[in-house]
C-alpha cells in the first residue's frame, strides 16, 4: 500500500505522465483517451491542492499545443475549486492564475463553449460570482473569436442576462448597501465586459456611414433592452442619500450610453409608438417581441424623463404635449402592473410629463386617442385598489394635475368619462367636487364657459345628479357621491339665481327632483327604517343569547378579520345611521333653499 | 467651429439683428416669433401642413449658451410639421421655410416652452434662438404603407378627426391620369363611403382629418378602386387615383364608453344588415368596418343582464362569423383564424366557425389543423357535404406536401452525393441547395380558391 504522501503526490505524477506521452504527439493525433486521462489528472491535481504545480505544467513552453487542446476541459473543476478556497489562500491565487492562463492559452472556440457552459450550469446564490470570476476570461476568448463573433457577445450576454433574471433585485437603501448576491457589482461588470464590443461597433461606424457590423449592433442592442427590462425595471433608481455611486444608476447611464454610442437611443424613444415592428414572420413572436421591448422601452423613457439621463441627447424641440403624447403608451405600461417598482416609475413619468405642460394647454382632442382615456381609468384602479397608501395618495394628486393640464372642453369629456368607469364612489364623489370647481370658475370669471354652463352642463348634471338604481341604491356604499352631488346642487341653487339660470339648473329642476331628490328621499326612509330595525333586533338578540354566533366573516386580503361581536356590530350600524342623517340635513338644506328661492321668484312675479 | 466666446458673441450679434431685423411671421404679429434668412432656398416650394420635414438645427439660450444642436448628433431631425409635434414657433418657422433654406429664429416663451420650461435644460419663461437648416421634405405616408399620401393644401380646425361611423360633409374632385372624374359635395357615414361611390382610402384618410381641412390625397389602387376599377367612371384596374377633399363639417359617432347597452344592442342591429349588404356586393373592407363595430362596443361589455347577454353573444358570434368570411375573401388568414377563434370561444360547436378555420388554415397550408377542423364540422353536422369534400382536398394537398418535400430532398442528397464525388464541398454550394428547397417550399401559393356555397350569415 502506497503511504499518504505518494498518494497525494500520485495526482501530479499522473499528469506528468500523460503530459510526458502527449508531448511528442503531433496534434492531430491527441486521442479521446488522452483528452480523458488529462482531466481526471488535471482535476485530481486540483481537488488534492497541487493549483501551483498544475499552473507551472500549464505555463510551461513545451505544452503548449497541449493545453491549447485539452485546457478547456478544466474549466469545470477549476470554477469548482475557486470557490472552495478562501478569498485569501494562495491556492485561489494559482487557480486564478490558471484561468488566466487557459484564457490566453486554449483554443477560443472550444474555452468559449466551456465557459459558457459553466454559466449556463450555475445558480441560486454562485450566479453573479460565478458569472464575475469568467467575465475576464470571456471577454478575452471573444476578442481571440474569428467566426461568428456577433452571435457568440449576443449569445454570452444573453446567457449572462438570463441567468441573472430570477435574481432579487435589491430594493431598498440597505439592500442595495449590503448586496447580498452581488448583483449590483456584478451588473456593472457585465457592462464593462461588453464595452469593447460597444467600441469595436462604434469604429466600425466611423469608419464608413454605410457598412455597419448590424450583427454586433444587433446583439449590444438586445442586451440593452434585456437590461432596462431587468434589472433597471425593478430596481430602485432614485438617489439616494448616503451612497455615492447608485450601482443601478450607474449601470443605467452605462447602459444610455452604449445605446447613445451605438445610436439606437433617439430612434428607441420616439420612433418606437410609431409601431414599427420587428422583421418578425411569425405573429406570435412579434407580439412577444413588442410586448417585450414594450417594458424596456418603458424604462427607458422614465430613465430620460425622470432621472435625465441621457437627455443630453435628446432634441429639445418638441412640444410638451407631443412628449406627453409619446410616453402616454410607456405611461399605460407601467400602470398596468402591480409591483411597486414599476408603478411608482409609471407614476413618475406621468407626473414629470404632465409638470412640462401649463394648466389648461392641453387640447380635448388628445383624449381621442385610447391611451389618454385608459390611463385616468388605470389611475382610479390604483388609488382605489392598490395596496400602498403612498401610491394611492400620488395616483389622486396626479388625477387632478391630467385634469388642470386639459382645456375646459377636455376637462368636461374627462370628467364624463370618468364618471361613467370609475364604478368607486369616493372617485365619484371627487371627479363631482371637481366639476363643482369649474362650474364656480366658469360663473367667476368670463371666458370660455360654454362647457360648465348651459346645455352642456345639464347633460353633465343628469349624469351626477341621479341615483343609479333609483330609491334602491344602496346609500351606504354610494355616500361620498350623493354628499358631493348634494353639495354639488347646494352651491348651485345658492350662487346661481333663477333669474340669471346661468347654469341651468332651474331649468331642469323637475328632472332633478324626479331622477334624485324624490327617489333619495324615500331611499333614506327606507334604509333608516331598515337600519332602525336591524338595530332593535340585535339588541333584543343579544338580551336572548349571549352566546350568539356569528353571522358573517369578513376577509381583507386574504387574512380572516377577527370575528364581530355583536357590540361592534351595533356600533357599524349606528355609524350607518349617522352618514343616513348626514345625508338627510343636506338634503333637506338644499330643498330648502329650492323652496325659498321658487317662492321668492313667485311672489315677485304676483 | 468657433471657439465658445465666438460662438457666444455671434449668438448675442445674431439675437440683435433678429430683435431689430427680424420679420415677424405670427398669424397673431405679437413678435412671439421672429425671422431673419439667412441662406435663401434653393427651390420655391415650402412644406405643406403634415409633410415629413427633415431639418439640421442649433438651438441657444439668450445667454448664448449652446442646448440642442442635431449636427451633435449626426444625424438630421424629422417630425411633422403643423401638427404640434414640436414647439409652436417651429410648426410655424419651418413652415414658412423654402427648401434648403438656412434661417434664424427668436422664438418667445409662449412660442417654446413657457412658464413650465423643460427640464432639464430650459428654464422657464426662456426666449429660444435657433439656427434652422431646411433640408428635405416629403407629403405625409398616413398609413405607413404608401397606400395613401396626404398633402394638406389648407390646415383644420382643432385636432379633432371624424371617427369610424362619423357622418361628414365633404366637397371632393377625384381625378385619374390628369383628368376629372368626379365632382361633387356630398354627406355620408365613415366607412360607408362606398354606397357613393368613393373609394376606401377616402374613408381611411377622413379619419385623419380635421375639420375645414383641404388636402390633396394620392391613392394606390388597393385604396382606390383596386382590382375592379369602377367602370362607371370609366377607371381601368389597377388605376393610381388622386383626390382633393375638403372636410365641410362632421359630427362623430359615438365612442364606445359613451354608449349604454342598450344603444349598443340596437346599433349592433343596423350594423350588422349594413355589414351584411356590403358583403353580399363584395366589399369586404367595407364590411369589416360595420362588422368591427359590433366587436368594438360589445367584446368588453360588462355587467348585462341575462337577456342582453345574450342578444350580445348572438351578435357578437355573427360578427366574428362574418368578419372570418370577410378576412378570407380579402386572403388574410390569420385574421380569419382569430376570428373564427372568438366565434368558437363564445360557441364551441358553432358549424361555420369550424368550417372556416379549417378554410384558412388549409389556405395557410396547415393541412393536419384544416382536417381536424373539418372533421369537428362532421361530428356535428355529419351531412355537411361540403366539409367531407374539404377533408379529401386537405389529405390531397397533405400528400402532394409530403411529395414535394421528399423530392426535394432526394434532390438534395443526389446533389450532396455529387459533390462528395467530385470532392469539392464548398459550404456555399451546400447552402445554396438549402436556400433553392426553402423558395421552392415558399413559392407554393394557395391553390385555386375553392369558392365553397356555403350560405352567408
Amino acid at each position: 500500500m502506497p503511504d499518504e504522501h505518494s498518494q497525494t503526490t500520485m495526482a501530479v505524477d499522473e499528469l506528468q505522465a500523460i503530459i510526458q506521452r502527449c508531448q511528442i504527439l503531433e496534434e492531430a493525433d491527441f486521442k479521446g483517451e488522452d483528452f480523458n486521462l488529462f482531466l481526471v489528472a488535471g482535476q485530481k491535481c486540483l481537488e488534492d491542492g497541487y493549483a501551483a504545480q498544475l499552473l507551472e505544467v500549464i505555463q510551461n513552453e513545451k505544452n503548449k499545443v497541449i493545453i491549447k487542446n485539452m485546457g478547456w476541459n478544466l474549466i469545470s473543476p477549476l470554477v469548482r475549486c475557486i470557490f472552495t478556497y478562501k478569498e485569501e489562500d494562495d491556492k485561489r491565487e494559482h487557480c486564478l492564475r490558471i484561468l488566466d492562463q487557459l484564457a490566453q492559452l486554449c483554443n477560443p472556440k472550444e474555452l468559449f463553449l466551456g465557459l459558457l457552459e459553466q454559466i449556463e450550469q450555475t445558480s441560486g446564490d454562485q450566479v453573479c460570482q460565478t458569472v464575475m470570476l469568467l467575465l475576464q476570461p470571456l471577454q478575452t476568448v471573444l476578442l481571440k473569436l474569428q467566426n461568428k463573433k456577433a452571435y457568440s457577445v449576443g449569445l454570452s450576454l444573453a446567457m449572462i442576462m438570463n441567468q441573472l433574471t430570477p435574481l432579487p433585485v435589491p430594493y431598498t437603501k440597505q439592500q442595495i448597501q449590503e448586496d447580498k448576491l452581488g448583483l449590483c457589482q456584478c451588473c456593472n461588470a457585465v457592462v464593462d465586459f461588453a464595452k469593447p464590443f460597444v467600441n469595436e461597433v462604434v469604429k466600425n461606424m466611423e469608419k464608413s456611414s454605410e457598412y455597419h457590423d448590424m450583427e454586433l449592433k444587433e446583439e449590444l442592442l438586445k442586451f440593452c433592452m434585456k437590461s432596462l427590462k431587468y434589472p433597471l425595471l425593478t430596481a430602485q433608481l432614485e438617489q439616494l442619500e448616503g451612497i455615492e455611486e447608485h450601482p443601478f444608476r450607474h449601470f443605467a447611464t452605462e447602459i444610455i450610453n452604449i445605446l447613445w454610442n451605438i445610436r439606437e437611443l433617439i430612434p428607441l424613444v420616439f420612433l418606437h409608438h410609431k409601431g414599427k415592428s420587428p422583421p418578425w414572420e411569425n405573429q406570435e413572436f412579434a407580439d412577444i417581441e413588442r410586448k417585450n421591448s414594450a417594458d424596456s422601452v418603458a424604462c427607458l423613457s422614465y430613465l430620460m424623463f425622470v432621472q435625465h439621463f441621457g437627455i443630453e441627447c435628446f432634441p429639445v424641440v418638441f412640444s410638451p404635449s407631443y412628449l406627453l403624447l409619446c410616453n402616454m403608451t410607456h405611461i399605460e405600461v407601467l400602470l398596468k402592473r402591480t409591483e411597486e417598482s414599476m408603478l411608482s416609475k409609471g407614476l413618475d413619468l406621468f407626473e414629470s410629463s404632465l409638470l412640462r405642460m401649463e394648466d389648461n394647454s392641453l387640447l380635448h382632442d388628445y383624449l381621442e386617442f385610447r391611451d389618454f382615456i385608459n390611463v385616468p381609468q388605470d389611475l382610479v384602479k390604483i388609488m382605489t385598489l392598490c395596496p400602498m397608501e403612498h401610491l394611492r395618495k400620488k395616483s389622486l394628486s396626479i388625477l387632478q394635475l391630467f385634469i388642470d393640464k386639459f382645456d375646459t372642453e377636455g376637462k368636461y369629456t374627462l370628467f364624463r368619462c370618468l364618471l361613467k368607469t370609475s364604478n368607486h364612489a369616493g372617485v365619484e364623489g371627487y371627479i363631482i367636487k371637481n366639476i363643482k370647481d369649474q362650474i364656480h370658475l366658469s360663473l367667476t370669471k368670463e371666458y370660455d364657459n360654454v362647457w360648465f354652463t348651459g346645455h352642456h352642463l345639464i347633460s353633465l348634471l343628469d349624469l351626477v345628479l341621479s341615483l343609479p338604481e333609483g330609491a334602491e341604491t344602496d346609500l351606504l356604499q354610494n355616500s361620498d357621491r350623493i354628499m358631493a352631488s348634494l353639495n354639488l346642487l347646494r352651491y348651485l341653487v345658492i350662487k346661481d339665481c333663477e333669474s340669471d339660470n346661468q347654469t341651468g339648473v332651474w331649468t331642469t329642476l323637475t328632472k332633478i327632483e324626479q331622477n334624485f331628490l324624490k327617489p333619495l328621499r324615500v331611499g333614506l326612509n327606507m334604509s333608516k327604517a331598515h337600519y332602525e330595525a336591524e338595530i332593535k333586533n340585535k339588541k333584543e338578540n343579544r338580551k336572548e343569547a349571549h352566546s350568539s354566533n356569528t353571522v358573517c366573516s369578513v376577509t381583507v386580503s386574504g387574512e380572516k378579520m377577527p370575528a364581530m361581536t355583536t357590540g361592534m356590530q351595533l356600533q357599524v350600524l349606528h355609524s350607518a345611521l349617522f352618514t343616513f342623517d348626514l345625508i338627510e340635513s343636506v338634503l333637506a338644506r338644499v330643498e330648502e333653499l329650492i323652496e325659498v328661492k321658487i317662492k321668492a321668484v313667485m311672489d315677485e312675479n304676483s | 467651429m468657433t471657439t465658445d466666446e465666438a460662438t457666444k458673441t455671434e449668438g448675442e450679434v445674431q439675437a440683435v439683428a433678429l430683435t431689430e431685423r427680424g420679420e415677424d411671421i405670427t398669424p397673431a404679429q405679437d413678435r412671439g416669433v421672429l425671422k431673419i434668412i439667412k441662406r435663401p432656398g434653393s427651390e420655391d416650394e415650402s412644406p405643406m401642413i403634415g409633410d415629413k420635414v427633415y431639418v439640421h438645427y442649433k438651438g441657444k439660450l439668450a445667454n448664448g449658451k449652446k442646448f440642442d444642436s442635431s449636427r451633435d448628433r449626426n444625424e438630421p431631425f424629422v417630425f411633422s410639421l403643423g401638427k404640434g409635434q414640436v414647439i409652436k414657433a417651429w410648426d410655424i418657422g419651418v413652415a414658412t421655410m423654402k427648401k434648403g433654406e438656412i434661417c434664424y429664429l427668436l422664438c418667445k416663451p409662449d412660442y417654446a416652452y413657457g412658464s413650465a420650461g423643460s427640464a432639464p435644460k430650459i428654464p422657464a419663461n426662456a426666449t429660444l434662438f435657433f439656427e434652422v437648416e431646411l433640408l428635405d421634405f416629403k407629403g405625409e405616408d398616413l398609413f405607413e404603407d404608401g397606400g395613401i399620401i396626404r398633402r394638406i393644401k389648407r390646415k383644420g380646425e382643432g385636432y379633432s378627426n371624424p371617427n369610424e361611423g362619423a357622418t361628414v360633409e365633404i366637397h371632393l374632385e377625384g381625378f385619374c391620369g390628369g383628368s376629372r372624374f368626379d365632382c361633387k359635395d356630398v354627406k355620408f357615414i365613415v366607412g360607408e363611403g362606398e354606397d357613393h361611390d368613393i373609394p376606401i382610402g377616402i374613408d381611411k384618410a377622413l379619419e385623419k382629418m380635421q375639420r375645414g381641412e383641404h388636402c390633396i390625397l394620392y391613392l394606390s389602387p388597393r385604396y382606390g378602386f383596386g382590382e375592379a376599377g369602377k367602370p362607371k367612371y370609366g377607371i381601368q384596374a389597377n388605376a393610381e387615383l388622386v383626390y382633393e377633399v375638403t372636410l365641410k363639417s362632421f359630427e362623430k359617432a359615438k365612442e364606445s364608453w359613451e354608449m349604454d347597452t342598450k344603444e349598443k344592442l340596437e346599433q349592433a342591429a343596423v350594423v350588422k344588415e349594413k355589414g351584411t349588404m356590403y358583403f353580399k356586393e363584395g366589399k369586404y373592407l367595407q364590411a369589416v368596418i360595420q362588422y368591427g363595430k359590433i366587436v368594438s362596443w360589445l367584446e368588453m361589455e360588462y355587467g348585462l343582464s341575462e337577456k342582453e347577454s345574450k342578444a350580445s353573444d348572438s351578435f357578437l358570434l355573427a360578427a366574428f362569423l362574418n368578419l372570418a368570411m370577410c378576412y378570407l375573401k380579402l386572403r388574410e388568414y390569420t385574421k380569419a383564424v382569430e376570428c373564427c377563434d372568438k366565434a368558437l370561444g363564445l360557441d364551441q360547436d358553432n358549424e361555420k366557425g369550424l368550417y372556416r378555420r379549417g378554410e384558412a388554415r388549409l389556405l395557410m397550408n396547415e393541412f393536419e389543423l384544416a382536417k381536424c377542423d373539418f372533421q369537428k364540422v362532421l361530428e356535428v353536422n355529419p351531412q355537411n357535404k361540403a366539409a367531407k369534400s374539404q377533408i379529401s382536398v386537405c389529405q390531397k394537398k397533405t400528400k402532394e406536401h409530403n411529395d414535394r418535400d421528399r423530392r426535394i430532398y432526394a434532390n438534395m442528397f443526389t446533389k450532396f452525393a455529387e459533390r462528395d464525388a467530385k470532392e469539392a464541398a464548398s459550404k456555399t454550394g451546400v447552402e445554396r441547395v438549402a436556400e433553392k428547397a426553402a423558395c421552392e417550399k415558399g413559392l407554393k401559393t394557395p391553390g385555386a380558391e375553392d369558392e365553397e356555397a356555403e350560405g352567408h350569415v
